[in-house]
């Protein structure tokens, strides 16, 4: 049994796999179903769903698709969400394995330093970080980044702790190669992999974070995201429930997909040492 | 002397009062016997910093503090000119507009006990109105000295001819007396009574909970006979706009004003029963939508592209849909509303996109390849979902036409600073009140040579000679007829050349519970003094 079918074996697995397949295509066939700007106005403001066919979800306050606006949402998420995960998992990465790597004076200052981002609640960290450098998707990235990469630091510290003591790094080391040569090439390689298994939990967290601060109006406002047609969909929750409602499905389906995933991958490492 | 009455502004509210009136319900005052005392709630969604309505003359700032400082005279459905008397009894103009005299009214107390006497009206006037105050500043630029030939007489003397007509129609909005007794001494902007108010108003200001309430109570010395009824008004504050209409609904609160419902949710708690959707009562304070313009832009500078981005607006959509009708498309930098010296006969830009079009090729900006002409930024003022909103929208419109604008969402000081101070914008959406004349707060939109950082004014580096000088005339014209005939050239100018593009002009809407009596008695009442106010048991 190939590890993908063990994995789709899980139920989590493949329940997660389904969600997160569709959510893909979902962003992937975006430009092809919706070309026009999704922000455009299609039709008349606040027609509900179901009504006509040419726009099933309804229309905003505007007037604008609902529909289109959760496939190119589900862009900005995707897009988002892998960016702050590859940019805090390469952060956390590169600063574990100096930290573990190097020991002594380097792994105190960056370790305080981890320790005193971890002190700050992530949320508040990029809300601060947004509401300074103003909100573009650049920003809402790195302000996700900022405050996720501290997870991937410390478990890549741990790993490299207990790699760096191998033989094959001592025999590098006897082979003369430059210390940052050998963090790098010979450690950081064999560390990541625990690291990458943090990869669910901080794309299903950022996101969250970006939903909620295009909620809060923090996101960029040239790009629809399900975040922002919330907190648009909130003004008119008595009358237009549906405007709320609809990118708050997509929003949990997507995050729960993610998580099912993540709980799945686990489900199968599991299963694999117990059979090993 | 000569008193002027040839201007009635009872028709001019007459007929302004009919915009709206579609939703409204207006209560019929009933011969009913006001009962005395009881609390008043109403929801509050800012909490200003500085709460001296004569340093900062703004809505937000009033409505809290209105109760508290008294001006001059207050607008009015029935008076005399459109006024009723406050503090000051009578006013009179002298025919060479170099002065202005008014009696003052008699027997009236600070809320700290001391007189109020023509001296708290000669200090608030020339230090504060005058150097302070955002909209004084204009108006009062010429106010030489006050003499005060006794304790109940006050004499603005001007140093050049200044229309009565427009010192009159200043009177609400500009004159709050502050106790001189409590400023003379120390900085001004540093008082302490500018976070706690004192006046001579029915209401006394009691305390401010930061987050949670302000509460003013009842002035047992008011000079008003039998007035307040009301024991106390607490406003609490609901940043959330979604949440006054619950807050209603579940008897919280007994009133929401200035829109603090959202529109949307109008029809639906128009509804419910006890509760009233009010339009009237803001015939004074028409808030105009405005595109404000960086002139320092090369293609903004084209009148050809301002004509082009003026076609490319479709007004009656963001009437019936941003504003969900609740508003009025825009002919002008003058409201519709306005009798005195609105006209009809200026340009017109009417929706048509393929004109835009056109107009944009001839200035010389062809579409590119990817369909853009050029690409700026727009910042639509974050005060108000309407403004947020015809952002997105002027996006796609200008989208239309070729323009691919960037929106820059800012918080309110962030915004400020961008647009006013730092100039940082091509486009700007902006929210600018009219103010009952076009001198006190509309010619300061177009006129050059404001400093940086002044808000809701010329920052778009925009210079035309010919309207500051019909500006300059119209300043020191003392004839109502020949000051209105030069506003009216003012509105023509402004509508051919484009310094700004109107595209709606609203008022706010009041949702109160129907045991609040007394509700929108005057074209300012959410930021009048609520004396003759009162909640049936």
């Amino acid at each position: 049994m190939t590890i993908i079918h063990r994995f789709l074996k899980t139920p989590e697995g493949l329940a997660g796999a389904l969600l997160l397949a569709a959510f893909v295509l979902v962003a992937l066939a975006a430009p092809f179903f919706f070309p026009r700007d999704p922000l455009s106005i299609a039709g008349p403001a606040l027609l509900r769903p179901f009504q006509d066919w040419s726009l099933p979800l309804g229309t905003d306050r505007l007037g604008r698709d609902v529909l289109a606006g959760i496939f190119h949402g589900a862009r900005t998420s995707l897009a988002v969400s892998l960016a702050a995960a590859a940019a805090s998992i390469a952060v956390g990465a590169i600063v574990g394995t100096l930290a573990g790597f190097g020991g002594g004076w380097t792994d105190e200052v960056l370790m305080r330093i981890t320790d005193a981002f971890q002190t700050v609640p992530g949320f508040l960290l990029a809300l601060a970080f947004v509401s300074v450098v103003g909100p573009s998707l650049g920003v809402v990235v790195a302000a996700i980044a900022l405050s996720a990469w501290t997870g991937p630091a410390r478990i890549a510290r741990a790993e490299v702790l207990s790699i760096r003591e191998r033989d094959y790094v001592a025999s590098a080391r006897v082979a003369g190669m430059h210390p940052l040569e050998i963090a790098f090439r010979e450690v950081l390689p064999n560390a990541l992999p625990p690291v990458l298994a943090l990869a669910s939990v901080i794309v299903a967290q950022a996101i969250l974070v970006e939903a909620a601060l295009s909620f809060l109006g923090l996101g960029d406002p040239n790009r629809v995201t399900w975040g922002g047609m919330i907190a648009e969909g909130r003004t008119v929750l008595r009358s237009a429930p549906f405007l709320s409602i609809v990118p708050g499905i997509a929003l949990v389906l997507t995050v729960l997909g993610v998580y099912l995933a993540g709980e799945g991958a686990v489900e199968t490492a599991a299963k694999r040492r117990s059979l090993a | 002397m000569m008193l002027d009455f040839r201007i009635s502004r009872r028709g001019v509210l007459a007929g302004s009062a009919v915009l709206l009136a579609s939703t409204a319900l207006p209560r019929i005052a009933e011969a009913q016997e006001p009962k005395k005392g009881g609390r008043l709630i109403v929801a509050a969604d800012s909490e200003p910093r500085n709460l001296n309505p004569a340093i900062v003359a703004s809505n937000g700032v009033f409505f809290i503090s209105s109760k508290v400082v008294e001006p001059l005279a207050e607008a009015s459905f029935d008076g005399k000119d459109g006024l009723a008397p406050r503090l000051a009894t009578s006013w009179e103009g002298s025919a060479d507009g170099l002065s202005v005299t008014f009696k003052l009214r008699e027997g009236v107390t600070w809320h700290d006990g001391k007189p109020f006497t023509s001296a708290d009206v000669a200090f608030s006037a020339l230090q504060i109105w005058k150097p302070l105050q955002n909209l004084g500043r204009v108006v009062f630029k010429d106010l030489e000295a006050v003499d005060t030939p006794d304790e109940h007489t006050a004499v603005f003397k001007f140093s050049k001819p200044t229309p009565f007509q427009l010192i009159r129609n200043a009177l609400p909005p500009l004159t709050a007396v502050v106790p001189k007794h409590l400023y003379e001494t120390g900085d001004i902007a540093e008082n302490p009574a500018n976070n706690a108010p004192v006046g001579t108003g029915p209401f006394k200001f009691a305390e401010h909970k930061a987050g949670e309430y302000y509460r003013l109570e009842k002035n047992a010395s008011y000079w008003g006979k039998d007035l307040p009824h009301l024991d106390e008004i607490v406003y609490r504050v609901l940043p959330d706009r979604a949440a006054a209409a619950g807050a209603l609904e579940a008897e919280e609160i007994h009133l929401a004003a200035f829109s603090a419902v959202p529109l949307a949710d109008l029809e639906r708690i128009s509804k419910v029963p006890g509760i009233s959707v009010i339009s009237k009562g803001y015939e004074a304070l028409t808030y105009q939508l405005v595109v404000e313009i960086n002139h320092r832009r090369k293609e903004l500078a084209d009148l050809k592209v301002r004509q082009a981005i003026a076609h490319a607006i479709d007004k009656e959509f963001v009437v019936k849909t941003v504003f969900l009708g609740y508003a009025t498309p825009s002919t002008g930098i003058v409201p519709v509303n306005d009798k005195q010296f609105y006209t009809t006969d200026v340009p017109q830009y009417a929706f048509d996109v393929a004109k835009a079009n056109a107009l944009l090729d001839e200035a010389g900006y062809p579409r590119a390849d990817n369909g853009t002409r050029f690409a700026l930024k727009l910042l639509p003022a974050p005060y108000f979902n309407e403004t947020k909103q015809f952002g997105s929208y002027l996006r796609q419109a200008l989208a239309e036409i070729g323009i691919d604008a960037e929106l820059v969402n800012n918080d309110a000081a962030a915004h400020q600073k961008a647009v006013y101070t730092d100039h940082a914008f091509d486009l700007a959406v902006g929210p600018p009140v009219f103010r009952g004349d076009p001198a006190i707060s509309t010619t300061i939109l177009v006129q050059s040579g404001i400093p940086d950082g002044v808000p809701f004014s010329n920052q778009g580096g925009y210079r035309n000679d010919e309207l500051d000088g019909i500006i300059a005339k119209a300043a020191e014209t003392l004839d109502p007829d020949a000051r209105i005939a030069l506003y009216r050239d003012f509105q023509e100018k402004v509508a051919e050349d484009l310094p700004l593009i109107n595209v709606a002009e609203w008022g706010f809407i009041t949702v109160a519970r129907d045991t609040v009596k007394n509700v929108s008695n005057n074209p300012r009442w959410a930021v009048s003094n609520w004396a003759d106010t009162w909640v049936e048991a």
